[in-house]
């Protein structure tokens, strides 16, 4: 039986000390040893500024990958949840040939390095896809301002063979990781679940979509959660092939200003406005779903 | 029989039409290598995309996220000759000549150096800028010193921005010292600023810009440059036609004076601070 009561203990408070201690000594050591002239006069420039010229707000450089940044995120999650949905269902599967697809797609994937995997792909595959489906083609007749709608949903028409591409392997990628997160959901349902539904005559598919997929997917909410957490993060990544997301923002305005401590501090404290929420409303979302268990 | 010299006919006839098409071929070589030429395709779609990497001040991002440098004044001007618009495409500094192999962009204005081991990847046009390379100390680790010769130690630490012709000036001036190597340069800097190495390498204005900031902490060895690079766009290599035009567009533009009228402004004044800080 845990103790829930909110006491505050000797030990809590020691440790509190011990804490904050620490953080006070690693603060004054970076500030004494570090031969670094702090400058934070232009950091919230970064975010968002007000140019007086045009009398609005304009978004700075690091808001800017930011967005990007979450662009990416999205349709990588979006996209990785449907590949290992499927995939997942086929690792489960009856039919040894979906099983062994699906085997060596997850085999394969989780086993390259993500860097080695996004460079193979950038330089080698993706743009015979690029070119093969047109998109190379359409991102030189189009421009920023003929389509709102699809600046809006990829960014700048510039980038997007190179977005693509970048989403195409992050979600390849992360698809694989849920792939194991689907197929444990699907194999943790019971026996008897399948055997009800059989014996209710549905088929396969339909017991699937029914019976069995409502409730795997309750149970595997928590690691896809912090899959798509992982995510976010992981999308730095993908500033190797200059995609001009979150951390590559960062790292272009470092060689330019050369205030590396500053801009990397902006840069973890975006990150965290990203992923902080997500995590409390993951939380927020299991502790819903376990009071309609509970009742 | 009949099945025998049929087979025979038609082996012939397949012989003779490879043939007489390679032949074609052969003929049309010309053609063909000026219509694939970059500049075709460059006109075709009215856009030059331009390779480069952030290297203040040749090119970079202004608080509002819009390209500025010396590389961009001149990517812009070449692309407004050439009748087309122009894309930029940054590009990290490590990937950007596979990134250009692979087409991910037509051209690298970016202040690149001519080596003749990145030439035999690519094609270098005429240079249209040159610049040197300078050294910049750190005062606590390695004080008053005054020649290369006093740097070139097993036990001096010096630091330079992986594939930049930094390491290969370090390589050959300095073949004894410990040569650390980084993928950015801002981290190149600060090695130098904590005192983790001795010495940093970089073209100029680099180490001039460092040494008047922290003019406390950092000093300029030697009173000039110790190498003298030229600078040319790169290209795709089996391309004449789009060599050719650059390197006329060079000898233009130069003679004009506006190349060395830009190349003073962005790098002999400061004019230009308060659009990036």
């Amino acid at each position: 039986m845990p103790n829930n009561s909110k006491r505050i203990t000797s030990l809590d408070v020691l440790l509190l000390a011990a804490i904050s201690g620490g953080l006070i000594w690693f603060a004054y050591h970076i500030v004494t040893q570090l031969n670094y002239s702090w400058d934070w006069s232009a950091a919230p420039g970064y975010i968002a500024r007000f140019d007086k010229s045009s009398q609005q707000w304009k978004a700075g450089l690091l808001l800017q990958g930011l967005i990007v940044t979450l662009r990416l995120s999205i349709w990588s999650v979006f996209s990785a949840l449907i590949i290992g949905t499927i995939m997942g269902i086929w690792r489960t599967s009856p039919r040894p040939l979906l099983r062994m697809i699906s085997g060596s797609y997850v085999g394969l994937i989780r086993n390259i390095p993500p860097l080695v995997l996004i460079f193979i792909f950038y330089f080698f595959l993706g743009d015979q896809i690029m070119r093969a489906t047109g998109i190379t083609e359409l991102s030189y007749s189009l421009n920023d301002k003929t389509s709102p709608v699809l600046n809006v949903l990829f960014g700048s028409v510039e980038q997007l063979p190179a977005f693509l591409s970048g989403v195409i392997t992050m979600s390849l990628f992360e698809g694989a990781y849920i792939t194991e997160i689907i197929r444990a959901g699907i194999e943790s349902i019971e026996e008897e679940q399948w055997e009800a539904s059989a014996a209710l005559g549905f088929n396969r598919r339909n017991q699937l979509i029914h019976i069995i997929l409502p409730q795997a997917f309750s149970r595997c909410l928590p690691p896809l959660a912090g899959q798509f957490i992982s995510t976010i993060k992981d999308s730095s990544i993908v500033s190797i092939i200059s995609i001009q997301e979150l951390t590559f923002a960062g790292q272009e305005l470092m060689s330019a200003t050369y205030k590396t401590f500053e801009i990397w501090t902006v840069v973890i404290f975006l990150y965290f406005a990203l992923t902080f929420p997500c995590s409390i409303a993951v939380r927020a979302l299991e502790k819903k779903m376990n009071k309609q268990k509970n009742l | 029989m009949t099945l025998w010299r049929t087979v025979n006919i038609g082996i012939a006839a397949v012989i003779m039409i490879v043939g007489l098409s390679s032949a074609v071929w052969a003929g049309d070589a010309r053609l063909e290598l000026s219509k694939d030429s970059t500049l075709e395709t460059v006109l075709k779609h009215k856009t030059l995309r331009v390779g480069f990497s952030t290297f203040k001040p040749w090119a970079m991002k202004d608080k509002d996220g819009q390209f500025i440098g010396f590389e961009i004044d001149v990517a812009k001007r070449l692309a407004s000759e050439m009748g087309v618009e122009v894309r930029f495409i940054p590009t990290k500094w490590d990937g950007i000549i596979p990134a250009l192999l692979t087409g991910k962009f037509d051209i690298i204005i970016g202040g690149m150096g001519i080596t003749p081991q990145r030439n035999l990847k690519v094609n270098f046009s005429d240079p249209y800028e040159f610049t040197g390379m300078a050294i910049v100390a750190n005062k606590a680790v390695a004080p008053d010193k005054s020649s290369l010769k006093e740097f070139n130690m097993a036990s001096t630490k010096v630091s330079v921005r992986l594939g930049t012709t930094a390491e290969k000036a370090a390589k050959n001036f300095l073949p004894k010292a410990d040569i650390r190597k980084f993928s950015d340069e801002a981290a190149s800097i600060q090695e130098l600023l904590n005192g983790k190495v001795a010495c940093l390498i970089a073209s100029n204005p680099l180490p001039a810009n460092l040494v008047k900031k922290y003019p406390e902490k950092l000093y300029l060895p030697l009173q000039s440059d110790f190498t003298q690079e030229p600078i040319g766009f790169a290209v795709r290599k089996g391309d004449p036609d789009f060599l050719n035009f650059l390197n006329n567009w060079i000898k233009v533009t130069n003679a004009q004076g506006w190349l060395e009228a830009r190349f003073n402004y962005w790098f002999k004044t400061d004019d230009w601070k308060s659009l990036v800080e």
